[in-house]
């Protein structure tokens, strides 16, 4: 019997019979209560959470078309918890949104794509699931239908990921052309150092990774895509769709580029010093909270790869618990500002003046995930970047972890300018007490605790690294 | 010199100079139609690599609809050359050297690259691209990416009608 197939693949069977039963759903009835839907989307997402940390199987089935072992069944558990947080957190602008059940198809046909890309060991399959897991982020960045601005974001989203495809296609042709093969395992013994064109091939594929994550000389339309998108499809497009692509990245260059370590340690520094300050200095002058927030998530990919180049297990383990730290801590800030922007509408940072008269947990909530993406030492926050630093300067490269340390202090200052804007400042025109449905109260709590938790408790770290190896 | 080489840099030939027009033509329609040169002469090449399917098909989806969509659009969006945005000189300036760098570095890698000579097109029995080859591992090995695919038209597809619905 075959049965282990659908154990390996268990994530991903779940996610694809979500999918279709929304499908046959929506199909099926004219008048579909959106509360349904998102409840049946919630109830299997969770389902398949509480399966993926109890049901563990490790192995390796199609070839090299999908391989699972500990460590991707975290992965995937951290980007099914985050798109849990968020669906939850979308609950208030979904409720009486007429494309519900369209919503959840596309934002979980990407979760099956990045599920499948974690799985990859294989570039065919890797560069397939890519595709799926940014082609349908696209059309959600559009739904806001009757905005311009949504559109715009879209067309932009879609145009910088095709040109990003494009130059990984090259760069992944080339490195077939040299080696004959597109398997992971088989790629990395085939490779051999000074040849050019497979140096040329990595700095493709380097380059489309970049745009993925938005790097620095890649990042060049990621704040109007955030700032166009709905509240829910940035968050998700900042958090979950960036931590999946990391995910990948790490095995692509530990694993496939080994080999090319000294020449990728140089050009991951030069690319991370650039997003550090370029992300920094933009973020010092934004005024609407979402581009404030598109900035801040580009330096802080400046500090995951300064935490990547270290080239170690430690390295690998310290960035996935960052990841597991930032997905808690921008979800946070991007619950309260999903809640506020769809209760008023209001999105510029001046709209927070004197937000805490009226409403006092959500004050704390969104200044606890701005201290914590700064790096304050209680939270989480702290402990992500210290582990990412650390890790970043096994190679000795003290200046860079000097410059990091001056870029966190830079970034100080615009993440507590919020925070006084929210609980100093003075306005008369401050946001009236909103009321907060079940939905976005549990995501809140589930934000605080794993932004206090994984903080305080040390053994996560521990856990992670074990899985690392 | 066997009528293989001659068909192959006689499609070669073709192919860089059609895919040059597509470029440097001022009208957008005659680019469409250079392109399809291009896909024509390229599927020339599948032919020579034995892979008949694979030619077959581009023929039929790139050169057939594809184009026809392209040429449609660019019909009904009327471009001419008042329409054309004026471009910053510096731009063109900057693109022309970061295209020109990309080029030189091409060119000679590609030159310099001796792990791609003799190189048998890593077609191993050459008949990799008969349909029922093709079938048959798209069926057995390659059986995820396939069904991949399928969930990602699905979802394209989704995506399309809900924006193009909108009101």
């Amino acid at each position: 019997m075959q049965t282990n197939y659908f154990i390996l693949m268990h994530h991903e069977l779940i996610i694809a019979i979500t999918i279709m039963l929304l499908l046959v759903i929506k199909v099926g009835s004219d008048k579909l209560s959106n509360q349904l839907v998102a409840n049946v989307t919630n109830g299997l997402l969770l389902a398949s959470l509480v399966l993926g940390f109890i049901v563990q199987p490790e192995g390796n089935v199609f070839g090299d078309m999908f391989h699972t072992d500990g460590f991707a069944l975290l992965q995937k558990n951290i980007l099914v918890a985050g798109t849990l947080i968020i669906s939850l957190q979308a609950s208030t602008w979904l409720k009486d949104y007429e494309h519900t059940a369209e919503f959840y198809i596309l934002l979980l046909s990407t979760l099956l794509g990045m599920c499948f890309m974690i799985s990859s060991r294989h570039f065919l399959m890797f560069y397939l699931s890519l595709e799926l897991s940014t082609i349908p982020l696209a059309a959600l960045a559009n739904f806001d239908l009757h905005l311009k601005r949504s559109s715009e974001a879209a067309l932009k989203l879609i145009i910088s990921s095709a040109f990003s495809s494009g130059l990984m296609l090259l760069g992944i042709s080339f490195l077939y052309g040299t080696t004959g093969t597109l398997s992971f395992g088989e790629v990395a013994s085939a490779i051999q150092l000074n040849t050019p064109l497979q140096l040329f091939a990595f700095v493709l594929i380097f380059a489309g990774f970049g745009f993925k994550i938005s790097a620095v000389p890649f990042h060049l339309w990621t704040a109007d895509v955030y700032e166009g998108s709905p509240v829910a499809v940035t968050s998700y497009l900042s958090v979950i769709s960036k931590g999946a692509v990391l995910f990948v990245f790490i095995t692509v260059l530990f694993n496939v580029f080994a080999l090319y370590a000294h020449s990728w340690y140089y050009l991951i520094v030069i690319v991370s010093l650039f997003t550090m300050v370029i992300g920094n200095l933009f973020a010092l002058r934004q005024t609407n909270i979402k581009r404030f927030l598109a900035f801040s998530s580009i330096s802080q990919v400046g500090f995951i790869l300064i935490g990547l180049s270290g080239g170690t297990h430690t390295s690998a383990a310290s960035v996935v618990y960052f990841i597991v730290v930032y997905i808690f801590s921008n979800l946070g800030a991007f619950g309260v500002i999903a809640l506020v922007q769809g209760l008023t509408g209001k999105e510029n940072i001046n709209d927070y003046k004197g937000f805490y008269l009226n409403n006092k947990m959500l004050s704390w909530m969104l200044g606890i995930a701005l201290f914590s993406l700064a790096g304050i030492p209680p939270v989480a926050g702290f402990f992500g970047k210290f582990f990412l630093l650390l890790s970043g300067a096994e190679k000795g490269a003290y200046w860079l972890i000097a410059i990091a340390a001056i870029n966190m202090v830079i970034s100080l200052y615009y993440y507590l300018n919020v925070v006084k804007n929210i609980f100093i400042d003075k306005s008369d025109t401050s946001i009236e007490k909103l009321p907060i449905a079940i939905q976005p109260r549990i995501a809140m709590i589930i934000c605080v605790i794993g932004v206090v938790g994984s903080g305080l408790c040390g053994g996560l770290y521990q856990y992670i690294f074990d899985l690392v190896k | 010199m066997s009528a293989t080489y001659i068909l192959f840099w006689f499609l070669s030939a073709l192919a860089v100079v059609s895919a040059l027009m597509v470029l440097f033509s001022k009208n957008p329609v005659h680019s469409v139609l250079w392109l399809i040169a291009v896909f024509f002469a390229i599927s020339g090449h599948y032919i020579l690599m034995n892979a008949q399917f694979l030619a077959i098909v581009n023929i039929i989806v790139y050169a057939g609809a594809i184009m026809v969509l392209f040429l449609f659009v660019i019909m009904l969006m009327n471009l001419n050359k008042e329409t054309e945005p004026r471009k910053n000189i510096w731009m063109k300036l900057a693109g022309a050297i970061a295209a020109g760098s990309l080029l030189m570095i091409l060119v000679s890698l590609v030159g310099q690259a001796t792990e791609l000579s003799h190189r048998n097109l890593l077609m191993k029995d050459g008949d990799i691209g008969l349909i029922k080859n093709l079938g048959k591992i798209l069926f057995s090995q390659y059986v995820v990416p396939f069904e991949i695919t399928s969930i990602l038209f699905l979802s394209a597809m989704v995506g399309a009608v809900v924006i193009g619905k909108k009101d």
